[in-house]
């Protein structure tokens, strides 16, 4: 259960949410992207009510765990998704190639590996053209080189004019990525603000984000 | 930053959509083994059907009052579609519910209710491949009837398209039905088990309500098993069609109302019963439609052309008051031979039974039970008869108008047919079945040598 979590996250950044199992992130995304109902939220979009209703006409939310459309060709799961938001092939071959899936295009999303999965869902989120994109544990499946790879992807639509939120519980994958964090345990929310902010708040001058949170909950 | 109006629901292509879901239903499983199920299914029923005309055809080859009550939509087209709806009844429900279930069951749907499509555009779009699936599942029937004219077979179109018509009906509400299902439930198990409900409960509620007087016939009334009843008697009855119209649109509102999850369980059941009220409105209004066409080619539904036109000028009010149990075949009889005519060719016309819910054990010793009593312009007389050659002559002395003089010729010459149908079992159970499991496998096959994403479902 949530209880008095409130935020902004501004323009052209990646905010993490950050927490051990169970701390509300997924729950916290699922009702900021109007998929799960809450008893009470209010959420504002450049200063105007958001009701939930019209949440996917701003923000998209990547699940953890879903390979969508199993018994389809990668290829084919694409189509849709590039069809459904006009994107043109340039764009979608672009992507395709950003998120590394050109080898599995011709398999079934089924027979394809964590890493892969994890890549066309990034690749499903890329190809939206909204502005803001919530992925819960983007990194999940991903070994070092490949998280880096994938952070550059996401550094990348950034400077596009992208904002992301990304529920992460790896502390050293969102330092790695994240301009800020809202740190969550039991449902609350225990701190909020960058490195620095949070480094201030805590005392630790030199602390990484593991001995903050630690600190913090 | 990107403004909150960066796209409108109304801009997304729906035919990415649709492409999505035929691939889906055809992706799957299901729709191919029930096809290879149907095509012994419908075959043997296709034999047997000719057979049987066949046997029936030789004693009409010898007599033309006996050839002209040989009609193939009674001798092979209701039989072999009959096997039809078997399949639909029992095996469509699992096709149909996996276009959503699946999406469900796998998280897709959480994304799929993020794309830029109303929830009810989803649940169309879902319904046209339902329907899709269905004209698919039917290719054994098609085949046969295709069979029946290469035999030499006379088919005649209204007759075959009605029925078609109404099983295609038939089709697509099971299909909204399993929607529906999928749509409230969290499994497809659990959605096959609310869709088989429906389904087959509405076989129990035929075997035991059916032929019960008063509220337990209204209620029967309501199987979907009458769905094709009308259409197999050779009538297109826009009632019917508006009715099961009603009941899609109903089931379809009830799937979009609990398809997204971001709505409370409260909020969507104030929906739902904006959507069942709305439904029955629409229902109720659908049964004050008359209007039904005999499209027969005996015109079995119909009086002769002489009476209809004769009959349809009595403007006033005939009331037939029927002192019979509703159980008692000669209501039955009456009801088919007469009743039932008579209320398509006059406008203003009602029948009630006396005793409501009278049997005929409770009326064993009613001198007036098996009278029936017409009253037309405030005149009135009595029959007992259920044949329409007594009760028109009636009909016409109370309106004071002479009974019309039959027109010569149209006399339906029947279509009596002996051909052996051997060949079609090996169709059934040989060729056709091969060319499925090839079209199944060759569906199945991956796209060879894949650089980028097709065109099919790019603007």
């Amino acid at each position: 259960m949530l209880a008095d979590v409130a935020f902004d996250i501004p323009a052209g950044e990646i905010l993490g949410i950050i927490g051990p199992n169970g701390a509300g992130k997924t729950t916290l995304l699922e009702v900021l992207a109007g998929i799960l109902p809450a008893d009470a939220s209010d959420v504002q979009w450049l200063g105007r009510p958001l009701p939930p209703s019209r949440r996917r006409e701003t923000m998209f939310y990547l699940p953890d765990g879903v390979r969508p459309y199993q018994d389809q060709p990668v290829s084919r799961v694409l189509s849709f998704f590039a069809g459904a938001y006009r994107r043109s092939v340039d764009e979608t071959t672009g992507t395709i190639e950003a998120v590394g899936l050109t080898p599995v295009l011709h398999k079934r999303v089924h027979s394809l590996s964590k890493g892969y999965g994890r890549r066309l869902m990034l690749a499903l989120g890329l190809l939206t053209p909204h502005p803001l994109l919530l992925m819960d544990e983007p990194f999940d499946g991903f070994d070092l080189r490949q998280t880096r790879e994938i952070v550059g992807v996401l550094r990348k639509e950034v400077t596009k004019g992208r904002t992301l939120a990304l529920a992460i519980h790896q502390l050293l994958d969102a330092e790695r990525v994240c301009d800020r964090f809202i740190l969550l345990a039991d449902g609350h929310v225990r701190g909020v603000g960058t490195l620095k902010d949070l480094r201030a708040r805590t005392g630790l001058t030199n602390a990484n984000l593991e001995d903050i949170f630690l600190a913090l909950t | 930053m990107r403004s909150p109006e960066t796209f409108h629901l109304q801009n997304a292509p729906l035919l990415p959509l649709l492409v999505k879901e035929l691939w889906e239903i055809l992706s799957g499983r299901a729709l191919w083994t029930m096809l290879l199920l149907m095509c012994p299914l419908v075959g043997y029923s296709f034999f047997q059907a000719v057979s049987l005309y066949g046997e029936a055809s030789a004693a009409g080859l010898q007599s033309p009052v006996l050839a002209n009550s040989l009609s193939p939509l009674d001798g092979i087209l209701v039989p072999t579609l009959g096997a039809s709806y078997v399949a639909v009844t029992l095996l469509f429900p699992f096709v149909a519910i996996r276009v959503l279930g699946l999406e469900k069951e796998s998280g897709a749907l959480r994304l799929l209710v993020q794309m830029p499509y109303h929830p009810s555009t989803l649940i169309a779009a879902k319904l046209v491949a339902v329907v899709a699936a269905w004209v698919l599942s039917s290719i054994p029937a098609f085949s046969a009837l295709a069979m029946w004219r290469l035999f030499g077979g006379h088919l005649s179109a209204p007759e075959t398209l009605n029925l078609l018509f109404g099983h295609l009906l038939y089709g697509s509400l099971v299909g909204a039905i399993a929607l529906f299902a999928a749509s409230v439930s969290e499994s497809a198990a659990t959605a096959a088990i609310v869709t088989l409900a429906f389904t087959i409960g509405s076989w129990v509620l035929d075997f035991t309500v059916a032929g019960h007087p008063g509220l337990l016939e209204w209620v029967a009334s309501l199987s979907l098993t009458q769905v094709l009843r009308t259409f197999e008697q050779g009538l297109l009855s826009l009632r019917l069609v508006a009715g099961i119209g009603a009941a899609m649109c109903g089931f379809a509102a009830l799937a979009t109302v609990w398809l997204p999850p971001g709505i409370d369980v409260r909020n969507k059941l104030v929906r739902s019963i904006v959507c069942v009220l709305a439904a029955a409105i629409v229902f109720g209004l659908a049964t004050q439609i008359r209007l039904s066409i005999d499209v027969t080619e005996d015109q079995r539904n119909s009086f002769p052309v002489a009476d209809q036109h004769a009959l349809a000028s009595l403007v006033r009010p005939l009331v037939v008051t029927v002192h019979l149990a509703p159980e008692d075949p000669r209501y039955v009889d009456l009801q088919r031979n007469v009743l039932a005519k008579l209320e398509r060719v006059l406008p203003n016309m009602s029948v009630g039974l006396a005793g409501g819910r009278q049997s005929v054990a409770t009326n064993a010793g009613d001198d007036r039970y098996g009278e029936v009593e017409y009253n037309y312009g405030g005149r009135s007389d009595i029959s007992r008869s259920t044949s329409p050659r007594e009760i028109l002559p009636v009909l016409y002395g109370l309106a004071g108008a002479s009974r019309p003089a039959p027109a010569p010729g149209g006399d339906y010459p029947g279509y009596p047919l002996i051909v052996r149908a051997e060949v079609a079992l090996l169709w059934f159970f040989g060729g056709l079945p091969l060319c499925i499991a090839l079209v199944w496998w060759r569906s199945r096959r991956l796209p060879i040598n894949y650089r980028k994403p097709t065109k099919e479902a790019q603007p």
